[in-house]
């Protein structure tokens, strides 16, 4: 196992190092081409992801397969293609070109595809070369195009990237699926343990492995690192865990009992709450735990920290008020201002990746909903549909998307949801235990 | 950054030895409590008294051991000699009739001198994880400072929350959430 897991890091600096996913040359005459699709409301576009093209060493089509499967999940995850069953495709990509001009558009067309994607693979030992194509059809356009190096090992993160690529084509925004997810499962037990996985559902690892506690999850902006609360020492305690270096380290916060905490973008602090004497006040703390500041002081809750992309800003709950409110304050010190009216229960607060909003749970009828509303104040905007208790509103790193834990079915899942039409998508997780606190990172390596 | 090794199911920081070893501590202590106790009658469910669900014979929780490890351990609900108190939904001011279980609590620990308890703060399942962690430990200082006023030495009692984690009754009504909102009263040498 542990040969494994370095085997892993080893292939993620590699990948980091090659696969940036270079864009293949524009045909002449012809800048990026953005085509506005499948906006809220809008019939869903079609598209259909073909078989790569095998131009040596991938007899077995392993990795091609790995990249299809990955591809299609991916896009159908976005919310805004049908996949065309593979089924229905005519060509045969092996017999056929995937470069314009190599194939017949017509195959496509009459399967009702809007989009194709079509490319190659070769692969000589573990190195791997694969091109990527997107195609328009009714135009008979190359909207883009990647070319990919790196290790049978890196395929799925390949075709995470073309997911986002094709995303940034066809809407013009990069899409969010070169990122992971981390979150709390009881899976195989009664324990809450934290995991980690693609959004996509694959490389599923189980960072905690204590019978015990661990809750509340935060990535840094790299995700790089990934502090949560564990009580496997008996008592709560923050762990940071650096993914790359596959270690991590037990928080020594001065003095109090730490309940939570979040890291800041740039990984360098944390903000923390922390108990003393029955009441809960947060604290700038170093990541070894040494306070910097004391941010909150009143003798009641101050809990569920989140930081804003630049780094200034605090948003937290409080029950200053005499209910749990949302507040919003300067890092740097200063009185909190507080966010939400509506409701007598707000909490969880999550800023967006442009800072601009806040997502957060509020309590109706004694379930959650998931509510946004501006981080400067204003009128606040319910995006789920009161279906089971709905939770732990966290961002996609392009904005677009939200993840929460929602009991809508049975068991509590983890799901993705689309916030500007409020579209419910698809849970991200499955098993038999009872999924919460998930924590959505950012783009990989940025 | 303390170097760890990939354990079966995580991460494991070389401090988890100094864990290891406080919870094998933690057990021999429950043991000899248990086998201090023994004389008492055996709590309903017994040994297959497991996930909390079980009421112990006079109610909910009146386990004498630390919450955390009953459940490490699959054996929530043994008795102790200290009794639970119970709080109204999100509220931790100790109610009127639980004056007398905590004066009855504080009379036990003057009669043994050498104990020192640590107070659990409990939520019920409704609302967030980190605002019930916050909660709780508002309810187990509300019971400390109680036992204090009474003239118990602070010294001799720690708190902790485990918020909504440690439920001893899983239904999603009332009837279990008033039971879950409590302090428990772990009692250790």
């Amino acid at each position: 196992m542990k040969r494994v897991i370095q085997a892993c890091a080893i292939l993620c600096a590699i990948v980091l190092a090659s696969i940036p996913g270079r864009a293949v040359a524009q045909p002449a005459g012809g800048g990026p081409i953005t085509i506005t699709i499948a906006g809220p409301g809008s019939q869903l576009s079609t598209i259909a992801v073909s078989g790569l093209k095998n131009l040596g060493g991938d007899d077995d089509h392993r990795v091609a397969s790995a990249f299809v499967g990955t591809l299609r999940r991916d896009l159908e995850l976005s919310g805004y293609f049908r996949i065309i069953d593979p089924h229905a495709y005519i060509e045969d990509p092996q017999s056929s070109g995937f470069e314009l001009g190599q194939f017949n558009f017509a195959d496509w067309r009459s399967i009702n595809a809007d989009f194709v994607v079509k490319g190659s693979v070769s692969a000589s030992g573990a190195g791997v070369k694969l091109t990527a194509f997107l195609y328009d059809v009714a135009q008979q356009r190359r909207m883009m195009g990647k070319n990919y190096n790196g290790d049978a090992g890196d395929v799925a993160r390949m075709a995470r990237r073309f997911a986002d690529a094709v995303l940034e084509a066809a809407t013009g925004q990069r899409g969010p699926f070169d990122s992971k997810l981390a979150l709390v499962s009881t899976r195989g037990g009664r324990f809450k343990e934290v995991y980690t996985q693609s959004i996509d559902g694959q490389d599923v690892f189980k960072l905690t492995g204590n019978p015990t506690i661990n809750l509340f999850p935060s990535f840094d902006r790299s995700a790089r690192y990934l502090l949560y609360l564990s009580y496997k020492s008996m008592a709560p305690a923050l762990y940071l865990a650096d993914l790359k270096e596959q270690r991590e380290a037990k928080l020594d916060t001065p003095h109090g009992r730490v309940f939570g905490g979040t890291i800041s973008p740039d990984s360098e602090r944390i903000v923390a709450a922390i108990e003393r004497g029955g009441a809960t006040n947060l604290y700038l703390i170093t990541r070894e735990g040494a306070e910097i500041r004391q941010l909150t002081d009143t003798n009641g809750i101050n809990v569920s920290p989140a930081i804003s992309p630049d780094g200034a800003t605090l948003a937290f709950t409080s029950d200053r008020s005499g209910s749990p409110q949302i507040y919003v304050m300067s890092l740097a010190g200063g009185a909190p201002k507080r966010l939400t009216y509506r409701g007598d229960y707000n909490t969880t607060p999550a800023f967006s990746p442009k800072g601009d909003k806040l997502a957060y749970q509020s309590r109706n009828n004694g379930r959650f909903d998931i509510w946004t509303i501006p981080a400067g104040g204003g009128e606040p905007v319910q995006v789920t549909d009161g279906n089971g208790s709905n939770e732990y509103p966290s961002w996609s790193p392009d904005g677009r998307y939200l993840a929460f834990s929602s009991t809508r079915g049975h068991n509590s899942r983890i799901y993705v949801m689309m916030v500007g039409n409020r579209k419910i998508i698809s849970a991200l997780t499955e098993g038999n235990g009872n999924d919460s606190c998930p924590a959505w990172s950012g783009w990989l390596g940025e | 950054m303390i170097p760890v090794q990939r354990g079966r199911g995580g991460w494991v920081s070389s401090r988890s030895t100094i864990a290891r070893a406080v919870a094998i501590v933690g057990v021999a202590v429950m043991l000899a409590l248990a086998a201090c106790s023994s004389k008492k009658p055996a709590p309903i469910g017994g040994d297959n008294n497991s996930g909390g669900s079980q009421l112990g014979e006079n109610g909910i929780g009146k386990g004498g051991g630390n919450s955390l490890e009953d459940w490490k351990n699959g054996k929530f609900g043994a008795q102790g000699p200290l009794s639970d108190i119970h709080f109204a939904y999100n509220e931790y001011t100790i109610q009127e009739q639980d004056s007398s279980v905590l004066k009855s609590n504080a009379s036990w620990m003057q009669a043994h001198p050498q104990t020192r308890v640590q107070v659990e703060g409990h939520c019920d399942e409704r609302g967030s994880e980190e605002y019930n962690i916050a909660l709780g430990a508002k309810r187990s200082q509300a019971a400390k400072d109680y036992l204090v006023t009474l003239g118990i030495g602070g010294s001799r009692i720690s708190t902790i929350s485990y918020g909504k984690e440690l439920p001893v009754c899983t239904e999603h009504d009332e009837s279990c959430w008033s039971q879950n909102r409590r302090d428990h009263f772990a009692v250790s040498q």
